[in-house]
């Protein structure tokens, strides 16, 4: 029972040809056999949003998302986000107005912030709290968090 | 997780041989609901079928009222324009759900197959009269959603059975909806009580014609309450009716107590809410 499936994907546009037990996670093939650590585990039941990634232009947390479900599937990771040494503008604003703390739920809601302003390039404030709501964070008090998505509307402007 | 395999069927037939020919498998659609049972072994299939293969279960038709494919994410559900145009509680229901990453998995057709008590989209539809199609190799049948729940996490879906369609009657779009759902935070949590109102009314005179109240997170499975709908109906809603239909919804709820809410908190909250949702119909 519980035989090997292959699967082709793209992380971070770099392609792979995988041979996956069913019962991996996307996160746990991320993190353990592909090397994305910055996918973080926090709650491992999608509640707490560490571990968000972008399956095909859209945040999932990929705790719970098995990798055989995304066969054919481009995934972004924040190992993905930079531009040579140059960070990402939402990377880039996190870091300037020191919504980074311990880190841990940084890369999620970095990811989730660039899914949202992918698709809503001015957001409202109130569409900025709905869009983040799944990534949780316990050091910053989100004040700083949406100062940097602030910023990052700027830049991306 | 226990290891299963994992099936990928191409079509609804496929689907319905593989639960056929498979030892205690489970149907896989967001995952969202499932795959957590899984990791904590409350479920344990020896297969997975994954639903997300078949060609036209997800998706939102509109033809003389919704035909909403199973398999449609709560996210499409959210921001669809022509549901948020036409029955906006449904959109109000979708985007209290879990988070934006769950949303973009669950789906509308899994969120009624778990059959928890307090799932969103369960209570809204409920309130719409709603219909689901539910496939087998007999071919296709009609249940209305008024009989699909039939206990925690239990409902009418038989063992090779698969959901395929939810049906919303055209007749919705008459009413006006609110979906309340109360809770200690707004985002990632279950409602200690879901109330989904939807009221056809003269609103210069107040007179009721038709209204349907939905209760989740307080009984077996969402229900109906029936005993505030007939209060109500035919009547002009004025104050002390729709004080006394809240108190009618309240007796019959039967809620639990669990680590959201005690039972009489519960029973509180259904009278309450059910007043407010009435006046803000009302007042909208």
């Amino acid at each position: 029972m519980g035989s090997k499936h292959r699967i082709q994907i793209t992380v971070n546009q770099e392609e792979y040809d995988l041979l996956v037990y069913p019962d991996r996670t996307l996160l746990d093939l991320l993190r353990y056999d592909l090397g994305f650590t910055g996918t973080k585990e926090g709650c491992d039941e999608g509640d707490c949003g560490a571990c968000t990634v972008i399956v095909n232009g859209k945040v999932v947390t990929s705790c719970l998302v098995l990798a055989v479900e995304v066969d054919g599937a481009a995934i972004t990771t924040i190992e993905g986000l930079h531009q040579g040494d140059e960070l990402h503008p939402i990377q880039q604003a996190f870091v300037d107005s020191g919504a980074v703390q311990c880190g841990f739920c940084t890369p999620g809601m970095i990811l989730t912030t660039k899914a949202l302003l992918d698709e809503i390039p001015s957001p409202s404030e109130e569409e900025i709290k709905h869009y983040l709501e799944g990534n949780l964070c316990r050091c910053t008090g989100y004040t700083k968090i949406l100062d940097a998505v602030n910023i990052a509307i700027q830049q991306l402007k | 997780m226990k290891r299963f395999d994992y099936l990928r069927p191409g079509n609804m037939e496929d689907a319905i041989a593989a639960l056929q020919a498979n030892d205690e498998p489970s149907l896989l659609a967001g995952g969202t609901d499932l795959l957590i049972g899984m990791k904590t072994r409350t479920v344990k299939p020896k297969c997975l079928i994954d639903l997300k293969g078949i060609p036209g279960i997800d998706g939102i038709v509109y033809d003389n009222g919704f035909k909403i494919g199973a398999l449609t994410t709560i996210r499409d559900i959210e921001v669809s324009t022509l549901i948020r145009q036409k029955i906006p509680a449904l959109s109000k229901a979708a985007e209290t759900l879990g988070s934006i990453q769950i949303r973009n998995r669950a789906t509308i057709g899994g969120n009624l197959c778990h059959g928890s008590p307090a799932a969103d989209m369960a209570t809204v539809l409920l309130a719409m009269n709603c219909e689901v199609t539910v496939a087998s190799d007999k071919g296709e049948k009609t249940i209305g959603l008024d009989r699909f729940f039939t206990g925690p996490n239990q409902t009418v879906i038989g063992k090779h059975e698969i959901l395929s369609q939810i049906i919303i009657p055209e007749k919705t779009e008459q009413f006006k909806g609110v979906y309340l759902k109360h809770g200690p935070r707004k985002a990632m949590d279950i409602g200690i009580v879901n109330i989904a109102i939807l009221l056809d009314a003269d609103f210069k005179s107040g007179l009721c014609n038709q209204v349907m109240i939905a209760l989740g997170a307080v009984a077996p499975t969402p229900i109906r309450a029936k005993k505030a709908e007939a209060l109500l109906t035919g009547k002009e809603l004025k104050p002390d009716l729709i004080h006394k239909a809240a108190e009618a919804a309240s007796s019959e709820a039967k809620p639990i107590t669990d680590f959201r809410a005690t039972a009489g908190y519960r029973k509180d909250l259904v009278k309450s809410l059910v007043a407010k949702g009435i006046q803000q119909i009302l007042g909208s």
